[in-house]
């Protein structure tokens, strides 16, 4: 592109000057592109507590989901997106279809306020680590902020 | 740019090829960026809704690969000495956020397990990474 200095006698420019539209559209794209990247997703949880497990008193309202893998046998990572059908997980010691969890803890936590809402968690040693995951993805997509603690398994 | 005019004298320096060079390193470290992250290649697992545990700098991340190996920042960490050298990586940072990026293939046991070494370090909470399902990357 060629720079026009006119020193005397501007001639009349009808195009418009597109370099700083275009600078700014550069440094916003370098910006995203270096961010991006380094974004990474993923859940908060707390830790079972390996001391003083027994002597934490169990609330009445503490709801429990435990999976175990006779009931959610998936043990390799599943397939495509989602859990597969014949996992059944237990919540509040009722033993549900894990498609019908995200209606059941929201139906459970919903009402509670924000600092209530805590799931508690109770997951087969053996199961997919990729599946438990999906799973507490399935817990808490229709309950905001809800707070995931893992407990000991029986 | 004018064509047909009478050649004058030009006194700009000509940036066009100085910005094509630039433009050309830039594209160059933006490809090779997402391969100078932390950590061992970890199969992530897929998700559908993953909450933003923000710039993955700034963290303290926990790999473990397929074969249950663990990772501490980009350093493999033999599991007995998983407790000093998490402790050397959090250094004198008081509220320090640790993440565990796990491999997809792994059973639950393996990342309880490393859950359960960090609470011995007396850090509560922690993020478990994943990926949100149909996104690229690894």
């Amino acid at each position: 592109m060629q720079f026009d200095h006119n020193d005397s006698g501007s001639s009349l420019q009808s195009e418009i000057n597109i370099t700083p539209l275009v600078d700014v559209v550069l440094v916003l794209l370098i910006i995203f592109m270096v961010v991006v990247p380094l974004l990474i997703e993923g859940y908060d949880v707390d830790i079972p507590r390996a001391s003083a497990d027994t002597s934490a008193p169990v609330a009445e309202s503490q709801l429990i989901l435990s999976i175990s893998s006779a009931a959610c046998p998936i043990l390799t990572p599943p397939a495509g997106e989602g859990i597969p059908k014949n996992c059944q997980v237990t919540l509040a010691d009722q033993k549900i279809p894990v498609a019908e969890l995200p209606a059941r803890v929201a139906a459970i936590l919903g009402g509670r306020p924000a600092e209530q809402r805590a799931l508690f968690l109770a997951v087969d040693d053996r199961l997919n680590y990729e599946a438990v995951l999906r799973i507490i993805d399935l817990a808490k997509s229709r309950v905001e902020d809800l707070k995931i603690e893992f407990v000991a398994a029986n | 740019m004018r064509l047909g005019e009478p050649a004058r004298m030009q006194a700009a320096i000509n940036i066009t090829p100085l910005v094509d060079v630039v433009l050309v390193l830039l594209i160059i470290f933006m490809v090779m960026a997402p391969q100078m992250r932390k950590g061992p290649d970890v199969n992530l697992p897929n998700t559908t809704k993953p909450n933003s545990q923000g710039d993955e700098r700034g963290r303290i991340l926990v790999s473990i690969d397929e074969a249950g190996g663990l990772w501490i920042n980009d350093q493999p960490v033999a599991a007995e000495h998983f407790d000093e050298t998490l402790r050397a990586a959090v250094g004198a940072e008081t509220n320090p956020k640790i993440v565990i990026r796990g491999d997809a293939k792994l059973n639950f046991r393996e990342v309880r397990e490393v859950m359960v070494a960090i609470e011995q370090e007396g850090f509560r909470g922690v993020g478990l990474i994943a990926k949100r399902a149909g996104a690229e990357g690894k």
